[in-house]
């Protein structure tokens, strides 16, 4: 797994070069050395021998007789760099998707300054949502079969010729490890498997996922010119290559093909290893958090329950009479969890624009805080924008397909809006807070 | 190309520094859980995973019969990429009593019958390859076909090793 690195500035001299090293693969860290092509130039004489120092000065090389067991020569059967490249460009380009719709949905939750998400299409994020997860799945056998084509470089020997090349190899299990982390943890996330994982699912993964990319990128540079040389070189036919990236392509197809039923309708028969069925749960309709475990089982059955709205007009309170008094709307959106399943249902409640407006507030200008019954947790409050505030499609929902909703569901109350993640349609809402912008 | 690799290369360090920074500042007292977490999977995959990978495709390019060892190979992979994916569901470990639409099917049997599907469509292709390579008068003939797999099998079992590895 860690690429034979070169000794680009080597003197022929240095003893790294000596009859014992193993043969260097292409220059391809020099260009990568010298980049600002000028900088060592332009530094002081004593950067520039620094410099030096740091891609040249050998490290001492381990004793001979350690050299034993997958660290001897031909331990291993020669891979096809052809192999590796292949595997590498496809999983640069999942990693790549999985990092932006990750991204995507991180920053859709917790909303920075600059950040703006629109309303519509109603149905983008199970897309990008489910592609995120889909993609991570089917990286599975590609990512097994592209650690099993380098393996042997995890044995390079001596392990560290120089500080750069020690750096480079760092790098390389940084994103080893964080590859491994990432698809690990997302797959025992969507099975609910919690245990294994003594970190905060969502952080662990927001930030493993930044450091993967980071240490994905100085592998690209690294390993760019042999990549490029692979993938052109007319490659003589290879059936071992053939067969590893059949296995890994029907893999990869099997397991897409069996799980994104749970997020794509029609192939929802299919689906039998995925954690979710869209038509199955209370109402025909998954559930994520239950009354039980958000802990709302009796506040939210209270007969005295009336939802709480706090604006510029002041406090108003309505019970579920009053609610079912105002105009009711009726409209088909889709709960899609960040756990990559999504389904659609007939949703019918009062209008947030219409409430928003009771409490004296302008919809197009105006963020409310959803407030849970829930007396903690992550997710017990969300914030509605100003572009979903307004949109007619934002329901404070009381009925799914035409019935009161499940306790489950968010009875007696919850929020359902277009374009958001179902961690953030706020169940069981309890209380309003209008607050308009200039 | 030098300058777009510089700039992946910069690009990278300053990246993995804003994640170092970030998990410091905000995963807190939980960084050691993750640290644990990146050591153990990548010790596991590289230390235990990979070699009986290795030990696996070693037996069967040994033992598996020379003719079919390609599609045996690709049957393989396929079969334990499906088991590594459903293993989690199968366990099942992450269900609650409360929330029987999570984890709501016999993922065991289906994962089961999925790698009973891959072996029947694995036998095909194998018997497949032993017509197509069999003169066109057996075709017509079942009882033949059996004998000439019968006296194929032994023929592959006594042939040497090829030297192609698993």
């Amino acid at each position: 797994m860690v690429r034979d690195p070169d000794r680009p500035l080597t003197s022929p001299d240095s003893p790294v070069a000596g009859p014992d090293s193993p043969v260097a693969g292409p220059d391809h860290l020099e260009a990568a050395a010298d980049p600002p092509e000028t900088a060592p130039a332009r530094l002081s004489e004593r950067a520039a021998r620094l410099w030096t120092w740091l891609w040249e000065h050998p490290l001492p090389v381990p004793p001979e007789r350690l050299r034993i067991g997958p660290f001897r020569p031909a331990a291993f059967a020669p891979r096809s760099t052809r192999l590796t490249s292949t595997l590498g460009l496809l999983l640069g380009v999942a990693f790549g998707i999985c990092f932006l719709t990750g991204l995507l949905s991180h920053v859709i939750q917790h909303p920075p300054p600059w950040f703006w998400w629109p309303s519509r299409p109603a149905g983008l994020y199970r897309v990008t949502q489910g592609v995120h997860v889909a993609t991570g799945l089917a990286s599975i056998p590609l990512l097994g079969a592209k650690l099993w084509s380098v393996y042997p470089r995890l044995f390079t020997w001596p392990p560290a010729r120089t500080l750069v090349h020690a750096a480079e190899r760092g790098s390389v299990a940084l994103l080893v490890a964080g590859g491994l982390f990432q698809l690990a943890s997302g797959l025992l996330n969507i099975a609910r498997w919690y245990t294994p994982m003594p970190f905060f699912f969502t952080t662990g993964h927001y930030w493993v996922a930044w450091l993967t990319i980071g240490a994905l990128l100085i592998h690209i540079a690294v390993q760019l010119p042999v990549v490029r040389e692979a993938l052109t070189r007319r490659a003589p036919p290879d059936a071992g290559r053939r067969q590893v990236l059949l296995g890994a392509g029907v893999a990869a197809g099997l397991i897409t093909l069996t799980t994104v039923g749970e997020t794509v309708r029609p192939l929802s028969g299919l689906a039998v290893l995925a954690p979710r069925r869209p038509t199955i749960g209370p109402q025909g309709l998954p559930v994520n958090k239950t009354a039980l475990g958000a802990g709302v089982r009796a506040s939210a059955s209270d007969p005295a329950y009336g939802l709480v709205v706090i604006g510029p007009a002041g406090p108003i309170r309505l019970d579920l009479a009053a609610l079912n008094a105002l105009p009711q709307h009726t409209v088909v959106l889709p709960i899609a969890c960040v756990e990559g399943w999504s389904a659609s249902a007939t949703w019918s409640g009062v209008r947030l624009r219409d409430l928003v407006t009771m409490a004296g507030a302008d919809p197009g200008r105006a963020f409310v805080l959803v407030e849970s019954l829930e007396a903690g947790g992550h997710y017990r409050t969300s914030t509605v924008e100003p572009p979903l505030t307004a949109d007619p499609f934002t329901l404070i929902a009381l009925r799914l397909r035409g019935d009161v909703l499940h306790l489950d569901h968010g009875y007696p109350a919850r929020l359902i809006a277009p374009n958001r993640p179902g961690v953030l349609q706020t169940k069981w809402v309890g209380r309003l807070t209008v607050r308009e912008t200039r | 190309m030098n300058r777009l690799r510089a700039a992946l290369l910069v690009t990278g360090v300053v990246v993995i520094g804003y994640a170092l920074a970030g998990s410091f500042l905000q995963l807190g007292g939980k960084l050691g859980g993750v640290l644990i977490f990146l050591v153990a999977v990548l010790v596991l995959h590289d230390g235990i995973w990979l070699p009986l990978v290795l030990a696996a495709g070693a037996v069967l390019g040994r033992f598996g019969p020379a003719r079919h060892r390609g599609v045996l190979r690709v049957a393989a992979i396929v079969a334990v990429a499906l088991t590594v994916v459903a293993l989690p569901l199968v366990l099942g470990l992450g269900r609650t009593a409360d929330n029987p639409s999570a984890l709501p099917l016999n993922y065991g049997r289906n994962l089961a019958l999925l790698l009973l599907g891959l072996a029947v469509t694995t036998a095909l292709i194998m018997a497949r390859a032993l017509i197509r390579a069999s003169p066109a008068l057996i075709r017509t003939s079942p009882a033949l076909i059996r004998a000439v797999i019968r006296r194929r099998g032994r023929k592959d079992s006594e042939r040497p090793d090829d030297g192609s590895d698993g």
